[in-house]
């Protein structure tokens, strides 16, 4: 069909540089010498007025992270990272710590005004239909501020940013931090323990019902400069918590490289649903500069009943290395995984999930939609296991790639272990181009092919769509279009 | 990706080091042939056997799981078996090496171990890739087997079997085969200890279908309960060809089965078949690396499992399409039943695709026997033990009926009955 | 012939209670129809007869001809005579029907002390019984029900029940999608089992069936429980009337 044609020269000729959240904001910062040493980890550490068992613990991480080997497993390629030509603090001057709003640089505020991320509390009460979002800003290396967060605490909920819950709850940190990634977990999950920067804090005890949807938005905004977020979220008995993180960055030439460690914790009936819509910058259309996202996610269904549930909607970074996992320990629990992958342009993608069924009685969904164009390298990577002592463990997994362009590679590779006999696991995956007989039909009733590509585009990624909160699905949708504008209007 | 310096070499890579400066004045070939194996042993010294961190060998982590070699290649005679279907031309080796001058007629049959002496064998003796242990192995250590040429046109109307027999000790064997433009042929591919005591057996098939062959090549699996069997089936299929490939696994203490196809002609049509008897305490590996390379071909590959006892099974099926195999059409499919609690299975079914105007797909499932079709013919008055019996057999006849030939699929079934019937 | 007391069952798997103390008795020679409307318990009551493990009986029982049955398992209910013809005949792929009705006649057989049937005597039970009803030889080459169309399947059952000359014949929906040549020959398959030591109980939502197969009797189920007895008018009056009356007068 000619008409394809076009659209596949269309989508070759896409200009990643429409990113738009590729401004730099212009505002002073103090950063830490470059390069990665003990004295860094020590600075950091002091820089954040931490405990000495808090800098004891980063001080192991960093000495086993040196005896370890970059991971060299995942289908992405790019050159050697150098460690120490990275730095791993920079934090706006204004801003020593969160602060209440009237505090916050306006220079920062008008950066997140600009990406659409609401920081005013009033604002948000003033809009009568918007559900309200408590929102922890993180802005390079440290946490700008946390709005609702006196509303919250009323609930009993804690919101906060890490580096103040070291200081203000080190028993709850003490206990949690690094229960679910254990600090040798992996190399950048060691290197993210020793240099972790700022990220969010969230307990939410027990029978709370957390009143409003939590999210973190990550911006990195400096040069050279990784962001090591780390975040925390505990759900006790019979507790709910729905939390969302969005991330951009800045267009640059240089890769910039963010290794982010994700714990959740689920008690005995917890539930827990996690959203990540991933926009860092993906690099341009030669492939130059762009965000490499190494990242550990994991939730722990500790307790029986408990339930984590991953959504995420992946279309930026150069390169993005990600399996948010569940380890399904308590029994009767559920871990879920819904993902929409767009790779464009030079991108490169290898994620997926992990689903460790322990428990009895416990299930888990997987759901991942894998859109590949341009020249990108979209990779499903999955296991789900079953223990000896899982009886009844069920997985069913559905994974889809659709190609657009004949340049570009979709790829799944998944992992089923069963050692029970009383596990059903159930795996299916395919992997196609758009179908030129739903194209045709679309035409047909007098839809543009750009508009029925859009259409069918998002029918396939709409199971992970109903996933999302409401007011982030549109968001996602929009954002799928753009990734893949050229060939979607 | 898997650079391992290996300091220190296990039990079995030094047994297998040794075996080769043991053997190495028995071990036919020339200069070329002589250098050919002494790179792959130099390879297997310096990165050892293969370990869970390689990736195509995650599940199956040779280094540990192969405790002990024998040193010697055995010499006990192996007597010939009934062949699995009546009227077959029975060909084959006993304890890796041809015996007497073995002829099928329409068919070009010569010994490799000439090939090997000739030096004609020395390209062949190369790996595929590095993780290609099977391949380094059986270089190394290869005396002899089958070359068998099916001139264009012919038609071998009754089964070929071939018979590769062993007792105790080590065997290995290759079996280079060429099926010409429009030929058609059956064959049987046999392995089976039939005397007492461990064997090492290694065994590669190098096969190719020119234009238009239609072949269906039958590896048939037996091996005693203490054998380590390592086979590989190398296969380039090209226009128009059609290939049947069957693989049955049911014997074995540690078993590799590879099967890397290179779909290289238009218009080839593949369908894959396995069928898995796992018992005991056993571990058996099947390792397909499907390359659609061409435009317009398709397969299709079923592999069902059936798991007793301790036993461990793995699946790793890839299929890859290459950049400019448009209208690729294959579809994948490993189903599992594991029968005990203390059985295993892992299943790694891949795509890789390249090319965007294609269909294709995996599924896999593993689980216990329907519980709806256990009732249903239990409200037949079939007691469980029987109607569990009938399930399992049906889950895997199924695939075999497939393959028409009713005599062939008869014995097939027999051979799957008798297993059950022991196992079950 | 069969006696339900009191019977309450759930669904094992979410405890819903679907069977709430129902009472039934059915005797030999009998045949008699339950009908009900959609989700009444009419096929859960079919699996329960047949012994089901999806589903648990939580008070009650189940006499068959004095004793209950609730500790047998499928087999050995079909082996003492239950025999449950399916409103949906499973498929089971790589099992030849042949085989499957080879075995399964043989394994009642030996339940019962009887000698197993010889080939040849298998073989002609089968082809007649199968003309009888119609059935293409060739349907019988294929594994069992698959790819059988939906009338094909329910005359599949009744042959079944043919060979296997059941006491207690339940016919779970078997008139649903049967076009009406289809819905005669089987029906008159099932009148030929009649005897006076065997008892039928049909299972419908419609009346329709019950103009081939005549009832002595006719109980309306509804949420669980038989809340009406009658003889074939019952049927009729239902086909005219609608459940909603009889389900008002029972509240």
């Amino acid at each position: 069909m000619a008409a394809v044609q076009e659209t596949i020269d269309q989508v070759r000729q896409i200009d990643v540089d429409q990113y738009k959240y590729g401004f730099e904001t212009a505002i002073e910062v103090e950063k830490a010498p470059k390069g990665l040493s003990e004295e860094i980890v020590r600075f950091i550490s002091a820089k954040k007025q931490e405990p000495e068992w808090m800098l004891e613990w980063r001080l192991d991480a960093y000495r086993r992270w040196l005896t370890m080997e970059e991971p060299t497993w995942a289908r992405v390629d790019y050159p050697k990272i150098d460690f120490n030509d990275i730095y791993y603090y920079a934090a706006p001057k204004s801003a020593s710590g969160p602060k209440s709003l009237d505090e916050v640089d306006p220079e920062l505020l008008k950066t997140y005004e600009k990406l659409g991320i609401p920081l005013k509390e009033q604002e948000i009460l003033a809009g009568v239909e918007k559900p309200r979002v408590a929102v922890d800003a993180v802005f390079d290396s440290v946490s700008v501020v946390t709005t609702f967060k006196k509303e919250l605490a009323k609930a009993g909920v804690i919101f906060m940013s890490i580096s103040e819950a070291v200081r203000e709850h080190p028993e709850l940190v003490k206990k949690y931090l690094g229960s679910v990634v254990p600090v040798t977990d992996n190399y950048y999950a060691t290197l993210n323990s020793a240099v972790f920067t700022d990220g969010s804090f969230v307990f939410v005890p027990k029978g709370v019902r957390c009143p409003m949807e939590l999210s973190t938005y990550f911006r990195i905004n400096e040069k050279n400069t990784g962001q090591f977020e780390r975040t925390l979220i505990i759900a006790e008995e019979g507790a709910y918590v729905s939390y969302l993180e969005g991330c951009t960055a800045p267009q640059r030439d240089e890769n910039q490289l963010h290794a982010a460690v994700v714990e959740l914790v689920a008690l005995d009936d917890a539930e827990i649903k996690y959203s990540t819509v991933q926009n860092w910058f993906p690099g341009d259309k030669q492939g130059k500069g762009g965000i490499y996202n190494f990242v550990t996610k994991r939730g722990d269904c500790r307790g029986d009943r408990s339930k984590i549930s991953w959504t995420q909607v992946e279309t930026g970074s150069a390169i993005t290395w990600k399996y948010p996992s569940c380890i399904l320990r308590g029994d009767d629990s559920r871990g879920e995984f819904y993902s929409i992958a767009v790779s464009n342009g030079h991108q490169q993608v290898d994620s997926g999930t992990k689903m460790i069924h322990l428990g009895k009685n416990t299930s888990s969904r997987i759901i991942s939609k894998g859109i590949a164009a341009g020249v990108s390298q979209n990779t499903y990577r999955g296991q789900v296991s079953a223990h000896r002592k899982a009886t009844n463990a069920r997985n069913f997994t559905q994974c889809d790639s659709l190609l657009i362009g004949d340049r570009c590679g979709a790829h799944t590779v998944p992992y089923i272990e069963a050692k029970n006999s009383s596990a059903q696991f159930e795996h299916e995956a395919t992997t196609s181009k758009i179908s030129e007989d739903q194209l045709f039909y679309c035409l047909q009733r007098g839809i543009p092919e750009e508009a029925a590509i859009a259409l069918i585009v998002n029918g396939f990624v709409k199971e992970v769509i109903q996933e999302l909160p409401m007011e982030f699905a549109v968001e996602a949708q929009k954002l799928i279009g753009i990734s893949l504008e050229g060939s979607v209007g | 990706m898997n650079m391992q310096t290996t300091s220190r070499l296990t039990a079995a890579e030094s047994a297998l080091i040794d075996a080769y400066t043991g053997q190495l004045g028995e071990l036919p070939g020339n200069g070329a042939v002589i250098s050919a194996r002494d790179r792959l042993v130099d390879d297997l010294k310096t990165n050892g056997l293969p370990t869970r961190r390689v990736e195509a060998w995650h599940y199956t982590d040779l280094k540990t799981l192969l405790r002990s070699v024998p040193m010697d290649a055995g010499t006990g005679s192996a007597d010939a078996i009934e062949p699995l279907v009546a009227g077959a031309h029975v060909i084959g080796t006993r304890q890796g090496q041809i015996v007497g001058k073995p002829s099928v007629e329409g068919v070009v049959v010569g010994a490799f171990a000439d090939m090997l002496r000739e030096g004609t064998a020395a390209p062949g003796l190369s790996v595929i890739d590095r993780d290609d242990t099977i391949g380094k192995i059986n270089g190394s250590f290869v005396r002899d087997g089958l070359v068998l040429e099916f001139p264009a046109g012919v038609t071998v109307e009754q089964p070929i079997e071939i018979q590769a027999l062993h007792g105790a000790g080590q065997a290995h064997t290759r079996f280079p085969v060429s099926f010409g433009a429009g030929s058609k042929a059956v064959v049987i591919e046999r392995h089976a200890q039939t005397g007492e005591g461990s064997a090492f057996v290694s065994s590669v098939s190098d096969i190719s279908l020119e234009d238009g062959a239609d072949v269906t090549w039958i590896v048939l699996q037996q091996q005693g309960a203490d054998d380590t069997h390592l086979g590989q089936v190398r296969i380039r299929v090209g226009e128009n060809a059609k290939l049947k490939l069957f693989v049955v696994n049911a014997g074995g203490k540690l078993v590799r089965q590879e099967l890397r196809v290179d779909v290289a002609g238009e218009g080839a049509e593949l369908s894959l078949r396995g069928v898995n008897l796992l018992g005991g305490d056993t571990h058996t590996d099947v390792t397909l690396v499907l390359g659609h390379n061409v435009p317009n071909t398709n397969s299709t590959e079923i592999f069902r499992n059936v798991v007793f006892d301790r036993a461990r099974g793995v699946f790793q099926g890839m299929i890859k399409v290459a950049l400019d195999a448009q209208k690729t059409d294959a579809r994948m499919a490993c189903n599992t039943l594991l029968m005990s609690d203390d059985a295993e299975f892992a299943a790694k079914p891949e795509l890789e695709i390249f090319a965007d105007d294609v269909q294709c797909g995996h599924g896999a499932t593993v689980a216990d026997i329907d519980d709806n079709h256990l009732y249903y013919l239990m409200a037949r008055g079939i007691p469980r033990n029987h109607a569990r019996a009938m399930l399992v057999n049906a889950f895997v006849a199924e695939i075999v009926e497939e393959l028409e030939d009713e005599a062939l699929v008869e014995a097939l079934e027999g051979v799957i009955s008798t297993w059950l019937a022991k196992h079950a | 012939m069969l006696e339900i007391k009191n019977l309450h069952a759930r669904i094992a798997e979410d405890g819903t209670e679907i069977i709430r103390g129902l009472n039934l008795t059915v005797k030999a020679g009998e045949v008699a129809a339950i009908m009900g409307p959609n989700g009444s318990g009419k096929s859960t009551l079919s699996y329960i007869l047949s012994g089901r493990e999806d589903y648990e009986v939580t008070e009650g029982d189940i006499l068959y001809n004095g004793e209950s049955i609730l500790e047998l398992d499928p087999a050995e209910r079909a082996a003492r005579g239950i025999f449950l013809a399916f409103q949906y005949p499973v498929e089971i792929p790589g099992v030849a029907t042949m085989q499957f009705l080879k075995v399964a006649m043989n394994e009642q057989r030996k339940a019962r002390g009887e000698a197993e049937l010889t080939t040849p005597d298998f073989m002609r039970r089968v082809k007649e019984a199968a003309a009888e009803l119609k059935i293409n030889p060739d349907m019988l080459k294929r594994p069992l029900n698959v790819g059988f169309s939906g009338g094909e399947k329910k005359r599949a059952e009744i042959l079944q029940m043919a060979l296997l000359e059941p006491k207690l014949c339940v016919l779970d929906e078997t008139d649903s999608g049967l076009d009406i040549d289809a819905l005669k020959i089987v029906a008159d398959g099932v009148n030929a089992l009649k005897s006076p030591d065997r008892a039928t109980i049909v299972i419908t939502h419609y009346q329709r069936l019950l103009d081939y197969i005549v009832p002595d009797t006719v109980h309306v189920l509804y949420k669980g429980q038989i809340i009406r007895t009658g003889d074939k008018d019952l049927a009729l009056e239902l086909e005219a009337n609608g459940y909603a009356d009889i389900i008002g007068q029972a509240a």
